[in-house]
C-alpha cells in the first residue's frame, strides 16, 4: 500500500478516535471525572445505527439521525439518573460508576444480540474506491473525515459563540460561581453528557462500517480515544482533534511498516509514552499545584 | 454483634470457628469445593485491591493484569521449569508487586486520572504480552498446572487445594490487618484524604504510594497463583478488563475500607459468575449494575451497613486498639466509628 493510502486510512480512522476523543474531553472538562463507559455509548450507537439501516431497512442519514439522538438521551438519563446525585463525590467513585455503565451496557446489548460479529453494510453500497494517483480511497473514509471534521468546527462553534456553550465554560470553570450569576449548572450537566454521548453515538455509526459490530467494539476504540485525548492534553477540544487524527495515522503507519500485531498495542504505547514524557499534552499548559 | 470480653471465651470462639472451617471438605462435594476455593482465592485479591482502591483511594485499572502475572509466573515456572509450587507461590506475589510498583512509579506522580489511563493501557499491555508471547505462555492455548506435593502430601482435587488457599487466606487476612493497624495503614487512609496534609504530617507521599501499590500487587499475584492452582488451567483472557470489573465489585459491593468487605464482597459476588456461567451477558449487566446501585444508593458497602446496625465489629487502624476497648477505657479514647466514606 502506498503512503497516501495508508495516511488517508489512518486520518479516517483519526477522525472516529477524534470523535471519541471530543466526547471524553466534554465530560472531563465539565466534571472532572474520566467516562470509562464511553467506548460502550459508541457501541451502543453503532447498534441502534445497524438496526435502523440494516434490520429496519431506513436511509442511511435517517439512521445516522437516530442513532445521534438516542445516544444524546441515552446520555441525559445517565446524568440523571446516576451523576447528579453523585456530583460531589471523589473522582474515584465517579469512574467507578462509568466502570459499571459500561459493562452493564455491553451486557445489554450482548443479550439481544448475542456474541456474533456483525458486518455494517457502508453508506455507499456499490460506490467503488476512489483513486487519486497512487492513493485508494474509499468513500466512507471520506465521510468519516468529513463528518467528523464538521462536528469539531461545530463544536468550537457553539463553545465561543453560543449562550449555552458560554454557560458550559462558566460552569467548567467555576460551579460555585456559575450558580450564582444564575446558571443552571443542572441543565449544563444534562447538555454536556447528552452532547457528548450523542457525538459518541454519531462516531459508532461511521465506526461499524471499518471495524466490525459486537458488544465488545466499544474497548479499542476507548482507549485509542483516550490516547488522542491524552495527546491533546485532556482539556483541550483543537487538542483532541488532532491528537485523534496523529493517533490515526501512526497506528496506521505502525500496521503497514511494522506489523499488525503492534499495531493493536500503538495506541498504549502512545498513552504510556506521553504521560511519562509530557503528561499535560501537546496543547495543554504545565499544571500548577495549589495548595 | 458485641465483643466477647473473656479472653478464654475467645479462644474458645477462634479455636470453633477454624475446626469449622476446616471440616468444611467433610460437608461439600467436589463442585461446591472448587466455589469455595475461588471464594477464598478472590478473598484475598479483593484485600489487596482494597489496599489500593478503599484505604489509599488510588484508582487503578491493573489488578486483574497483575493477577495474570502472579498466576503466569507460577504456571510457566511449574510446569516449563519444573520449579516447585511452594517456590512459585511466594514468588509469584514478589514478580507482581516488582512489576506493579516499579511499572507505575513514573505514574505516580501524575494527576489521578492520569494513573487510571497509564494502568488502564498498562493492564491491556499486559493482557497483549501473554497473548502474543506465545514461546512462554503458549498463547491463547492456555497453561495448565499440575498437583503440586508437600513432604508426600499430593495436593490433588479441589478438597486437598481448600486447605493450600484457606491457610493462605488466614496468612494474608492476618498480615493485612498487621499492616492496616501499622503507622503505614494510617498513612495510606492520610494520603487517600488529603495529601498535602499527609506531606505536612510527615509521611512521605512517594514512599507510602510505592508501599500501597506493591502490597496490593504482591496479593493480586498470590491471589493469581492460587487460582491457577483452584483452576489448574489458565488463558490470557481470564485477566482481561472483566476479570477487573469482578474485583471491583467485590470490593466496592463488600465495603471500601473495610477487609471484612473484601471477604463478604467475594463470598457473594464468587458464587454469583457460577449461577450465570452460561450467560456472559447476564453476567456483564449483572456486575454492571452491582457497582452502579452500590455506589448510588449503598456507598459504604454491605459492610457498612453490617456495622452500623452492630452486626460486625468496628476496624480502627491502631495497634491493640481491642485490647483498649475492653478495659473501658475505649469509648474515651477511640473515635465512635473508623474510617468511613466522607
Amino acid at each position: 500500500m502506498s503512503l497516501t493510502t495508508l495516511v488517508v486510512a489512518g486520518l479516517a480512522n483519526g477522525s472516529l478516535y477524534a470523535l471519541v476523543a471530543l466526547g471524553l474531553v466534554l465530560i472531563f472538562k465539565t466534571q472532572d471525572v474520566v467516562n470509562f463507559a464511553h467506548g460502550e455509548i459508541l457501541m451502543v450507537g453503532a447498534f441502534i445505527g445497524f438496526t435502523a439501516f440494516d434490520r429496519l431497512a431506513l436511509p442511511y442519514p435517517l439512521a445516522f439521525v437516530i442513532a445521534v439522538l438516542l445516544g444524546g438521551v441515552l446520555g441525559a438519563v445517565v446524568e440523571r439518573t446516576a451523576f447528579r446525585r453523585l456530583a460531589h463525590e471523589q473522582h474515584i467513585t465517579l469512574a467507578m460508576v462509568t466502570v459499571g455503565l459500561s459493562f452493564f451496557l455491553k451486557g445489554a446489548v450482548r443479550l439481544p444480540y448475542g456474541g456474533d460479529i456483525y458486518t455494517f453494510p457502508p453508506a455507499f453500497g456499490a460506490a467503488g474506491p476512489l483513486v487519486f494517483g497512487d492513493a485508494i480511497i474509499a468513500p466512507q473514509n471520506l465521510l468519516t473525515i468529513g463528518v467528523a471534521l464538521a462536528l469539531s468546527v461545530l463544536m468550537f462553534l457553539f463553545f465561543g459563540f453560543t449562550s449555552l456553550g458560554k454557560q458550559m465554560r462558566a460552569t467548567q470553570q467555576n460551579m460555585t460561581g456559575a450558580r450564582i450569576v444564575g446558571i443552571d449548572t443542572g441543565r449544563v450537566f444534562s447538555v454536556t453528557w447528552s452532547l457528548a454521548a450523542a457525538i459518541g453515538a454519531g462516531a459508532g455509526v461511521l465506526a461499524a462500517p471499518i471495524s466490525l459490530l459486537y458488544p465488545d467494539m466499544g474497548t479499542g476504540f476507548l482507549l485509542k480515544g483516550f490516547a488522542a485525548a491524552v495527546l491533546g492534553g485532556f482539556e483541550s477540544i483543537p487538542g483532541a482533534v488532532i491528537g485523534g487524527f496523529i493517533v490515526g495515522i501512526i497506528e496506521m503507519l505502525f500496521g503497514g511498516y511494522i506489523s499488525t500485531a503492534f499495531q493493536q498495542v500503538s495506541a498504549f504505547v502512545i498513552i504510556i509514552i506521553v504521560l511519562f514524557v509530557r503528561p499535560y499534552g501537546l496543547l495543554g499548559r504545565k499544571p500548577l499545584h495549589r495548595v | 454483634m458485641t465483643a466477647i470480653r473473656s479472653p478464654w471465651l475467645r479462644a474458645v470462639a477462634a479455636l470453633v470457628f477454624w475446626a469449622a472451617l476446616c471440616m468444611v471438605p467433610l460437608a461439600t462435594d467436589s463442585y461446591l469445593q472448587y466455589v469455595i476455593n475461588l471464594v477464598l482465592v478472590y478473598a484475598i485479591i479483593g484485600i489487596g485491591l482494597n489496599f489500593l482502591m478503599g484505604y489509599a483511594g488510588q484508582f487503578a485499572f491493573a489488578h486483574a493484569a497483575l493477577m495474570g502475572i502472579g498466576a503466569y509466573t507460577t504456571a510457566v515456572l511449574a510446569t516449563r521449569f519444573g520449579v516447585s509450587y511452594w517456590v512459585c507461590l511466594p514468588l509469584s506475589g514478589i514478580v507482581a508487586a516488582v512489576v506493579g510498583s516499579v511499572g507505575t512509579l513514573p505514574a505516580m506522580r501524575m494527576k489521578r486520572v492520569y494513573l487510571a489511563l497509564v494502568t488502564l493501557a498498562f493492564a491491556e499491555l499486559i493482557v497483549w504480552v501473554l497473548i502474543n508471547w506465545k514461546q512462554v505462555t503458549l498463547g491463547t492455548d492456555g497453561v495448565s498446572i499440575g498437583a503440586p506435593e508437600l513432604f508426600g502430601w499430593r495436593v490433588k482435587g479441589d478438597k486437598n487445594v481448600y486447605y493450600v488457599v484457606l491457610t493462605c487466606t488466614a496468612a494474608m487476612y492476618w498480615l493485612a490487618r498487621r499492616i492496616l493497624e501499622s503507622r503505614l495503614g494510617r498513612a495510606f487512609v492520610a494520603i487517600r484524604e488529603n495529601e498535602i496534609v499527609a506531606q505536612c504530617s510527615g509521611i512521605s507521599i512517594a514512599r507510602t504510594k510505592f508501599a500501597v501499590f506493591a502490597i496490593s500487587a504482591f496479593y493480586a499475584g498470590i491471589g493469581g497463583s492460587l487460582y491457577a492452582l483452584t483452576l489448574g488451567f489458565i488463558v490470557p483472557e481470564s485477566f482481561n478488563l472483566f476479570q477487573l470489573v469482578i474485583h471491583f465489585s467485590i470490593v466496592v459491593l463488600g465495603g471500601m475500607m473495610s477487609l471484612y468487605g473484601a471477604v463478604i464482597g467475594a463470598v457473594l459476588l464468587t458464587t454469583l459468575p457460577e449461577l450465570l456461567r452460561d450467560f456472559q451477558a447476564l453476567q456483564e449487566m449483572t456486575y454492571g449494575a452491582v457497582l452502579l446501585a452500590v455506589i448510588v444508593f449503598l456507598p459504604s458497602g454491605v459492610a457498612g451497613v453490617l456495622k452500623r446496625y452492630g452486626l460486625l465489629p468496628r476496624e480502627v487502624l491502631a495497634r491493640g486498639w481491642r485490647a483498649l476497648e475492653r478495659n473501658h477505657t475505649a469509648s474515651a479514647v477511640l473515635p465512635d466509628r473508623a474510617g468511613g466514606r466522607r
